[in-house]
């Protein structure tokens, strides 16, 4: 998957997590959580999504990672791009 | 290899939101429960034809849909349901009457506050430090037990006040005798006071179909009538269950909702039972009646709490049933339910289980009506004359309770020893629920879904 395609990814994931998401506006440079008044319950069930979908384990130490979409895109870059 | 990745002990409201989280993320999870419904302590049964809710009043946190940080909206997200799937009912409004005064609110939060400023005109501004004090403190942070008593009396000063306040919190989700752990105090105050009180649009049944549906619909599997009679040890860890029927499941983790007492029993582990067992239990009593008397019943109110005095002590009764406090509930009175033939008052009281226990089956029954009587009667001094009108009624006690939810001593609020990180002496069996902490049908839920967060999925 190239920079786009995870990030679609993200967003339909989130999308999907919470039906109430409103994308207008988003900024990829700032805190997601922030733009889209999540929780940190909400951040496991991105974790939880990407482990089921790409069998892809992000220890918890390196949830800080998944901080903004572009943080997100950088971190998951390498890790998906045979997929 | 074992039968399940998961098997969880109980359907009730935290079963089931363990068991959703689970199998949304592919855990092969099997829930079982001695009954032959799901709900646990929040259920229906049928009686005469009519459709009769069990334990839910009225669901605390009221919050619309846009309210995302809500504890009721991040619920719903964490099990992928969709608000839009749940339609509900605001309270109308609720009461709180002491021989000295009324004190109204509704799920308008400024309500409260000016109730609180008719009647103590010279607590108005302590009252609103109190709420500011409440809204800073963190509850889930992990720190030792703190009396909420004397928190709210360093604000208020002013007994009668602080007596109000706490008989609904108290009575809607406290395990402990006399005093309320502030943590416990300040999620109770925000789920009713500042929150507000809400039901489903349709019965329990439809939000209990809507949670099984979702559970089966994630390939969880869900076996009734399955009374587990042993958690089977092996190499110190639960490696499966042993049901009354003889049947075997082998698990690699197992997560108890029976309540702690229930679990120390089966699984063998070596703590005082005692500790554990809670003494607040209640007798409730559902008197039908026809919608033709509904002109001389109170129609304003969905809750009244009462104290026929301006001491109040929440503590097990030294009688079967104590009618100096309780609540009534009007299940037909939220916003914009319509009229049915039929209407029902539900009056809920404290009482002794033991004294319930010690009574043989003939005067048990006797008890029972007698008791019925009692409570209907206290409560015509809120609600108007009823007594005369009931067509149908019916009525549960600590036993009841007991029988149908295994919450030793029917302690509808668990055990006052709480164990907030869910863990046991086995490193692969978890409790959630009642004993874990958060009380309510939101709140039991949240605890299912954060123990499965904390220890089963990642």
């Amino acid at each position: 998957m190239n920079r786009n395609e995870i990030r679609d990814v993200l967003l339909e994931i989130i999308a999907d997590i919470d039906e109430e998401a409103d994308f207008a506006g988003l900024d990829d440079h700032k805190p997601l959580r922030d733009q889209l008044d999540l929780d940190s319950m909400d951040f496991l069930d991105i974790v939880m999504e990407l482990r089921k979908r790409y069998k892809l384990q992000i220890p918890e130490d390196e949830y800080p990672e998944l901080a903004t979409l572009s943080s997100c895109v950088n971190y998951l870059e390498p890790k998906l791009r045979h997929i | 290899m074992s039968d399940y990745q998961l098997i969880i002990i109980g359907a009730g409201l935290s079963g089931l939101a363990a068991g959703i989280r689970a199998a949304r993320f592919g855990k092969k999870t099997l829930i079982v429960d001695q009954h032959y419904r799901p709900g646990g302590l929040n259920s229906y049964y049928k009686f005469q034809g009519h459709l009769l809710e069990t334990g839910l009043h009225a669901i605390t946190n009221f919050a619309p849909p846009t309210r995302k940080k809500a504890p009721l909206n991040l619920l719903f997200r964490q099990l992928q349901l969709s608000r839009h799937d749940f339609p509900v009912r605001e309270q109308l409004g609720s009461e709180i009457a002491f021989p000295a005064g009324s004190l109204h609110f509704s799920n308008d939060p400024d309500l409260l506050q000016a109730e609180v400023e008719r009647l103590f005109p010279a607590c108005g501004e302590a009252f609103h430090q109190l709420r500011r004090a409440i809204a800073a403190h963190d509850p889930f942070a992990s720190t030792p037990w703190r009396s909420a008593r004397s928190f709210v009396a360093g604000y208020l000063k002013e007994p009668l006040l602080e007596n109000m306040l706490f008989l609904p919190l108290m009575l809607y989700g406290n395990a402990e005798e006399n005093d309320m752990a502030l943590s416990q105090f300040v999620i109770m105050f925000r789920a009713v006071f500042e929150e507000g009180l809400f039901r489903p649009e349709a019965d329990m049944r439809a939000f209990l179909d809507l949670l099984v549906g979702q559970y089966k619909g994630f390939g969880g599997v869900i076996r009734y009538r399955a009374e587990v009679e042993k958690i089977l040890i092996k190499d110190d860890r639960a490696c499966g269950i042993r049901l009354a029927d003889g049947s075997i499941f082998t698990t690699e983790a197992l997560l108890s909702t029976a309540g702690l007492p229930e679990t120390i029993r089966i699984s063998g582990w070596q703590a005082p039972c005692a500790t554990y067992s809670g003494k607040m239990s209640f007798t409730e009593t559902i008197s039908l009646l026809p919608n033709a008397v509904r002109g001389s019943i109170r129609q304003d109110r969905t809750l009244i709490f009462y104290s026929s005095s301006d001491q109040f002590s929440y503590r097990r009764p030294q009688s079967l049933q104590d009618i100096s406090w309780g609540v009534v509930c009007f299940p037909d009175n939220f916003k914009g339910v319509p009229h049915k033939e039929f209407f029902s008052i539900r009056v809920t009281n404290p009482a002794s289980y033991p004294l319930w226990r010690a009574l043989d089956s003939e005067t048990y029954a006797q008890e029972k009506t007698a008791c019925r009587r009692a409570a209907v009667q206290a409560s015509e001094r809120y609600t108007g004359p009823y007594g005369q009108a009931i067509v149908h009624q019916d009525s549960f006690t600590p036993l009841t309770i007991e029988r149908f939810t295994r919450k030793a001593e029917g302690a509808v609020y668990g055990s006052p020893v709480k164990i907030p990180d869910g863990k046991t002496p086995w490193s692969n069996l978890f409790i959630a629920g009642t004993d874990q902490g958060y009380l309510g049908i939101v709140g039991s839920m949240l605890s299912g879904i954060s123990i499965v967060n904390r220890h089963l999925l990642t």
